[in-house]
């Protein structure tokens, strides 16, 4: 078992460094702010999420018989299927699959579900050289961190962060922290490694039911050149990723890279359809929690998720908490409605990682409805006892007092005459964490109620 | 039972209530129809990618390598009426090295500037993600609108690869600095006939 995340606990750490804190914060609002120019220079941008999201909710209503097509498609296509219910078998099957070619040398591109799997770890120890090549993972991995948001893996470091792992690493000076420079250090290094691949394992954003194919998209081009360049070609994918036909793909085509980064495309859209002679292509479809998901009345349009990364983006605790504040493979808000149903115990503080203000709501492309998800959390959590003990006994106190008037009115008055003479350090116990960085309202005179009586009830305004 | 069948039976018990199938073509028609100069707006979103746009003739390609990249040494063209220097049997070393590769477009979107290349069109495909500088030629009549028109005109299956690629390579994974040229091509020219 692994110890709870406490989000507000590594959040407060996060913010320790205030000026670090506020430029993560203006870092993700300006990518948020490109994705609005982007959607907005598309007339039917609400019509492309309603379909997109009906798109998905009747893929996700027939999924079982979509991934049997898809299948049954790849198969005809000379594409390798495998099934893995969970992390574990996932992590086998790869191991098999890497074994069996003789696989020493493995090039990654951004796959989240290997992440969620475990998948990197899991090779190294079994003598597998493995490598994360998109840029922002390969910095990470070198750090030996977790990316800390699904599309911006390292929007967590400065570039003297980066400069410093560099010149650990790749032997760069120790004065480079030129974004230009670095990256073609990492061009150099990461060369070399696609040229010496026995394998590529990728994600995809996309696949086809119709047509047993994957699309994987990228900017960087090292999905392509690992692809590309090694006999073998591995891709893991969620099975809630199906789509029915290539002619939805053009509504998740279109909203994908706009919502993300504010891109009307990403750089390669590529579309893989089998193996070329003498190649191989194997496609891993993982459940690991996503039938469970299916079968959740309040969450299963979580499912719909095309993995664009606004929600983070937007949201106000993600943009001044960091993604690694939530302690699971996708944070965000989007994270936070998809972990708690892989662990309820683990993850219990992620829905109250949100003000539920409903920003990720409006910018996700799909439609989900996030913050009413996060809502229904809170609710599962607090009902099997997981909230915090404070936090529980408190509610408690407050659902007493709030439901009878007669005790009400005797809190509170006490209270207002308390607050103006209690040093505001102890005013705290009534503010709780809100007021660590706040001072409370001065408390007024009278009551509301008291208010009223005296200038309505007796003015005769009855 | 399998993995496959295990699966297989748990999405069939969790599913929720249908849901039909929106008609995406129908939805399409009831759009907005853009500016029709679909050249223009091509060649904008083209730059807009960080592409360059050179406007020329059929007829000209075979001046194509001396217009676009006379420094150029190391070529390889997949097409026959551009000569390269270096054949598509060379090996990947060699194809690492590339200062140009050549290839024709099937089809261009206006919307993101990106041109559709599936294996066919590439010959190699590792090099049009190895060359330093890859230029695509495209017939400007083969510019479509937006996305919805083009995966109508092409098979994505009909190859066992096929691509989208709007503009050269890029990454802004260092403190958001777009930086062009991350694992592929740091130019991308597309030649317009």
């Amino acid at each position: 078992v692994t110890a709870r995340v406490d989000h507000p606990a590594a959040a407060a750490e996060f913010v320790a460094d205030e000026a670090r804190t506020d430029w993560h914060d203006g870092a993700l609002w300006w990518v948020r702010s490109k994705r609005d120019t982007a959607a907005a220079a598309v007339p039917e941008w609400e019509r492309l999420r309603e379909l997109a999201s009906a798109i998905k909710e009747h893929t996700l209503s027939h999924l079982d018989e979509y991934l049997e097509r898809f299948e049954a498609n790849a198969i005809a296509r000379g594409i390798q299927v495998h099934w893995a219910r969970d992390a574990v078998e996932h992590n086998t099957i790869v191991h098999g699959i890497l074994t069996a070619a003789n696989v020493r040398r493995l090039v990654k591109s951004k796959s989240m579900l290997t992440e969620e799997c475990g998948l990197n770890p899991y090779l190294e120890a079994r003598g597998i050289d493995v490598v994360d090549t998109d840029l922002g993972e390969r910095i990470v991995q070198l750090r030996g961190e977790a990316p800390s948001h699904i599309v911006l893996p390292a929007i967590h470091l400065k570039k003297e962060d980066v400069g410093a792992t560099f010149h650990e690493h790749l032997g760069t000076p120790p004065d480079l922290v030129d974004p230009t420079a670095l990256t073609a250090a990492a061009r150099e290094h990461l060369r070399e490694r696609f040229l010496t691949a026995d394998a590529a394992l990728t994600g995809a954003n996309f696949a086809i039911a119709e047509t047993g194919g994957i699309v994987v998209c990228t900017n960087e081009g090292n999905a392509d050149l690992g692809m590309a360049l090694a006999p073998v070609h591995v891709a893991s994918i969620g099975i809630e990723k199906l789509i029915p036909r290539p002619r939805d793909l053009a509504v998740f085509v279109r909203l994908l890279a706009r919502s993300a980064t504010g891109q009307p495309l990403t750089v390669y859209t590529s579309h893989v359809h089998g193996a070329e002679p003498g190649r191989d292509v194997h496609i891993v479809l993982v459940d690991n929690g996503r039938s469970a998901q299916l079968g959740r009345e309040g969450f299963w349009r979580s499912l719909k998720c095309i993995r664009c990364g606004a929600c983070m983006n937007t949201c106000p605790i993600y943009r001044r908490s960091g993604g690694h504040s939530y302690g699971s493979p996708i944070p965000g808000p989007i994270g936070s409605v998809l972990t708690p149903g892989l662990d309820l115990e683990r993850y219990a503080s992620l829905p109250f990682a949100s003000t539920l203000c409903g920003s990720c709501t409006a910018v996700c492309p799909v439609k989900i409805d996030l913050d009413a998800q996060l809502y229904r959390w809170r609710q599962i959590v607090v009902g099997a006892g997981h909230t915090a003990v404070g936090k529980a006994a408190a509610m408690k106190v407050a659902s007493r007092v709030l439901a009878r008037p007669g005790v009400f009115r005797i809190v509170g008055a006490m209270l207002r005459r308390a607050l103006r003479v209690m040093p505001r350090r102890s005013q705290q116990l009534v503010s709780g964490a809100w007021g660590r960085g706040r001072d409370l309202p001065a408390a007024p005179k009278q009551s509301f109620r008291e208010w009223y009586r005296t200038n309505r009830l007796k003015g005769g305004m009855r | 039972m399998s993995s496959r069948e295990a699966i297989l039976s748990a999405v069939r018990s969790a599913r929720p209530a249908p849901v039909a199938l929106p008609d995406v073509d129908a939805a399409r028609s009831t759009f907005v129809s853009p500016d029709p100069d679909v050249v223009g707006r091509f060649i904008d979103a083209a730059r807009v990618a960080g592409a360059d746009v050179v406007v020329s003739e059929r007829a000209a390609l075979e001046h194509l390598v001396e217009n676009v990249a006379p420094e150029a040494t190391l070529v390889l063209s997949a097409i026959p009426s551009v000569q390269g220097t270096v054949s598509r049997h060379a090996d990947v070393p060699t194809l690492a090295d590339l200062d140009l590769f050549v290839c024709e477009g099937v089809l261009g979107v206006a919307e993101n500037g990106a041109a559709w290349i599936p294996l066919s069109r590439l010959g190699v495909r590792a090099a049009s993600f190895l060359a330093e500088h890859v230029v695509i030629v495209l017939e400007r009549s083969a510019i479509v609108s937006d996305l919805h028109e083009a995966y109508a005109h092409i098979d994505v299956a009909g190859e066992v690869f096929g691509t989208f690629i709007a503009g050269p390579s890029k990454t802004a994974d260092i403190e958001q600095s777009l930086v062009i040229g991350a694992h592929g091509p740091k130019r991308l020219t597309l030649v317009l006939v």
